[in-house]
């Protein structure tokens, strides 16, 4: 079968005055429509309920879900929840994007060329985003009030992203579900709340750090502003092991943490006073 | 014989701050209805009820901008061009709420999500931050007569009552005589976390003077040393390392301790972090002894204009109703935010002053669409609106509901009649709702 086939495109004619809420541009809800019915799915614009060919040109049917390439051009930034709970495909955005994309997304890819806004990534379940230029606050974080953020799957941001990724990543090794994140540069509170995530930081990071870490590994390859005062510094290290088993070998120092959380993994001998070898909450910054 | 004319109202609820004293008194001239005097009340509270007063800064008619200037109308022209300003909106922002009752507040709701459009109140630049941080991790709290009667340490961290809520310290958390605490303030001791040297720094017993926006790192120090860690740093933002272990061994023996906390934690680096940590802090506290923390809400309803909202939507704040159903997003559908990004068209603005609060750039936005005010005063956002209803002050001139900052639900009273042609709150929302729902063919 001719892969071009299964292709969609979209273009946007106008860069709109409201933000779109385009949750309905997925390979799900694309998957097995002609282009004629792809126009007519639901987009929202303000408080008005239009159609996806009110703002965009659509070209190209969809497949199946997992064969259906979605690729879409023109100025993005307004437009939010692309690629909202998607499980298969691709998506590929030429443009910056807005809010959300690829939000809860369980699988298939999302490939940003440009910046993303706030919330990219937010509590994915699984799956493949890749921004290659900066991203917002909240990247892979998890919604308000929710206790549970990204489960698995993967965030690859070239650039620098904003304040609080990865917030409350849940990640657990017997279940094989490892929350990863990787970009060039962070703000504050990176992996705060985290409970098993792995974040591996490029470049430099600002203040709070793994605040509240109760699980997780967080790599600095660059400078962080600030560093807690609940880390304790353990020693050097040469190489180390994520938690899917991978190596990332280099010259970094390792920090235990953070003893402010009550149930925190790395726990405290009572009786010796020493940090206890199943540590899990670990920070590692280049030596 | 103009003594005949005075009558004097007691218990009255003073509608300024989340304090909500219950204990004013209030003379009123029946025959001008104007306030006369205020008993007992604080300074702030008292000029609140004097500014109730008819005078060049109280609007009594409904106005609409013609050209540069304002012109009277009668309430149905100003209703009907205000409900085609709303109608015509796609993404209309109604905001504030706060300094009004409750009945009027949930009228705000209906409105809003009639039009599809952003609900917000003042807590989205105040205590949001506490909000979000409650929804992460919980919150043990109480009432205000509890920490009365039984705290022995309290700790204001970054907030001043002194100046903000003035009969707080008087009647609930220093010098107020307790069942268990019958000395007053020398049964109790105070801390005070702020960085700068404030009046209610100077009453406490310890005065921690932590560096600006290192707060987060205070908490963490603090809630690591309870658990036992011996700290790297000498110097935790500007806080030397024995004062902190003096701090907490002071929280953990007291027995019965509560943390206030103000805009200095809510609106400063790391915002709902902080609160985040202040709240797992006194979780861990509780394992020592008997910890709480409230919250010091500034307006007198914020706390209300929370609660109907929360009880209404589901949400307490940053609402947007554009899908027909509510949903909730700090950052997103925050009034600020939207105002900086300029995503609406059109506002209404309830019982708050934004442009006096937002950034340069949100209200710039915000007065180039279309602004309806209701608003009693002269204010910086009412003297730049398109329509201008007057409204009754709630609590001075109609009564309602308000919650106090610990959540406890209060009457407020009327204590006088509205200058002109003002309508309460609730009227006026309703006069717009019947017109909205004509416009829409509902």
């Amino acid at each position: 079968m001719n892969k071009l086939l299964v292709d969609v495109k979209l273009k946007l004619k106008k860069r709109p005055k409201f933000p779109l809420e385009a949750e309905n541009i997925t390979p799900d809800k694309f998957a097995g429509k002609p282009a004629a019915e792809i126009m007519k799915l639901t987009i929202y614009h303000g408080n008005e309920e239009k159609k996806i060919r009110d703002f965009f040109d659509v070209s190209g049917n969809g497949g199946e879900v997992n064969d259906t390439k979605i690729i879409i051009d023109g100025d993005l930034s307004n437009v939010k929840r692309i690629g909202e709970k998607m499980t298969g495909g691709e998506i590929i955005i030429n443009s910056n994007v807005g809010m959300h994309v690829g939000n809860n997304m369980s699988g298939g890819k999302i490939l940003v060329n440009g910046n993303a806004d706030d919330w990219a990534g937010a509590m994915l379940k699984g799956g493949e985003l890749e921004i290659t230029g900066n991203a917002g606050h909240y990247v892979g974080a998890a919604y308000r009030g929710f206790w549970k953020g990204m489960e698995n799957g993967i965030i690859k941001v070239k650039g620098k992203i904003g304040n609080e990724a990865l917030s409350w990543a849940n990640g657990s090794k017997p279940s094989k579900r490892f929350p990863k994140l990787i970009c060039g540069g962070a703000g504050s509170f990176l992996g705060v709340h985290s409970h098993g995530g792995t974040i591996i930081v490029e470049g430099d990071c600002d203040r709070c750090i793994g605040a509240d870490q109760v699980r997780g590994t967080i790599i600095v390859k660059g400078k962080i502003s600030r560093i807690l005062p609940s880390y304790k510094k353990l020693g050097q290290v040469k190489e180390i092991e994520l938690m899917n088993g991978e190596i990332i070998e280099g010259k970094f120092t390792e920090y235990s943490g953070d003893h402010s959380v009550e149930k925190n993994h790395s726990k405290i001998d009572k009786k010796t006073g020493k940090i206890s070898n199943s540590s899990n909450g670990r920070l590692f910054v280049a030596a | 014989m103009a003594v005949k004319n005075i009558k004097t109202v007691t218990d009255v609820i003073c509608p300024f701050c989340g304090t909500l004293c219950d204990d004013l008194e209030v003379d009123i001239d029946t025959k001008e209805q104007k306030v006369i005097e205020v008993r007992n009340g604080c300074q702030i509270g008292t000029k609140k009820y004097f500014a109730s007063n008819p005078s060049g800064h109280r609007y009594d008619k409904p106005l609409i901008k013609d050209n540069s200037s304002y012109k009277e109308v009668s309430w149905d022209v100003a209703i009907d061009k205000a409900a085609n300003i709303l109608v015509k909106a796609k993404r209309p922002l109604l905001y504030g709420f706060s300094s009004t009752e409750c009945d009027a507040q949930g009228k705000g709701v209906e409105l809003a999500e009639m039009l599809g459009g952003i609900l917000d109140n003042t807590a989205s630049v105040c205590h949001g931050p506490s909000l979000l941080a409650i929804q992460d991790v919980g919150a043990p709290t109480s009432t205000l007569g509890e920490y009365k009667n039984r705290a022995d340490l309290v700790v204001f961290w970054g907030s001043n009552p002194v100046h903000a809520h003035p009969r707080h310290l008087g009647r609930y958390s220093d010098f107020v005589r307790g069942y268990f605490r019958k000395d007053g303030t020398n049964d109790r001791f105070i801390v005070v976390v702020d960085p700068r040297n404030t009046n209610t720094a100077q009453l406490a017993d310890m005065h921690i003077q932590v560096n600006p926006n290192e707060d987060y790192e205070l908490l963490n120090a603090i809630r690591a040393t309870l658990r036992g860690v011996e700290l790297d740093g000498d110097v935790i933002s500007g806080v030397p390392k024995n004062k902190v272990i003096e701090l907490v061994n002071a929280l953990k023996t007291c027995k019965f301790g509560v943390i206030f906390f103000g805009m200095g934690l809510t609106q400063t680096l790391s915002h709902h972090r902080n609160i985040d940590a202040a709240i797992c802090l006194v979780r861990e506290l509780n394992d020592h002894t008997k910890f709480l923390l409230t919250p010091m809400r500034g307006h007198y309803n914020v706390t209300g204009a929370n609660q109907v909202f929360s009880w209404q939507t589901g949400y307490s704040y940053s609402i947007d109703f554009s899908k027909g159903y509510p949903r909730y997003n700090p950052g997103e559908f925050s009034s600020v935010d939207v105002l900086i990004r300029d995503e609406i068209d059109a506002s209404l603005i309830v019982a708050s002053d934004p442009a006096s609060n937002f950034p340069a750039a949100a209200v710039k936005n915000m007065f180039k669409h279309p602004l309806i005010t209701i608003e009693p005063h002269h204010t910086p956002t009412s003297v730049n609106s398109d329509i201008i209803l007057p409204p009754a002050i709630a609590g001075i001139e109609c009564e309602g509901t308000a919650y106090r900052m610990d959540g406890v639900p209060l009457r407020l009273r009327k204590v006088k009649e509205a200058p002109g042609e003002c309508l309460t709150d609730k009227e006026i929302i309703e006069k717009l709702i019947d017109a909205v729902k004509k416009k829409k063919g509902e």
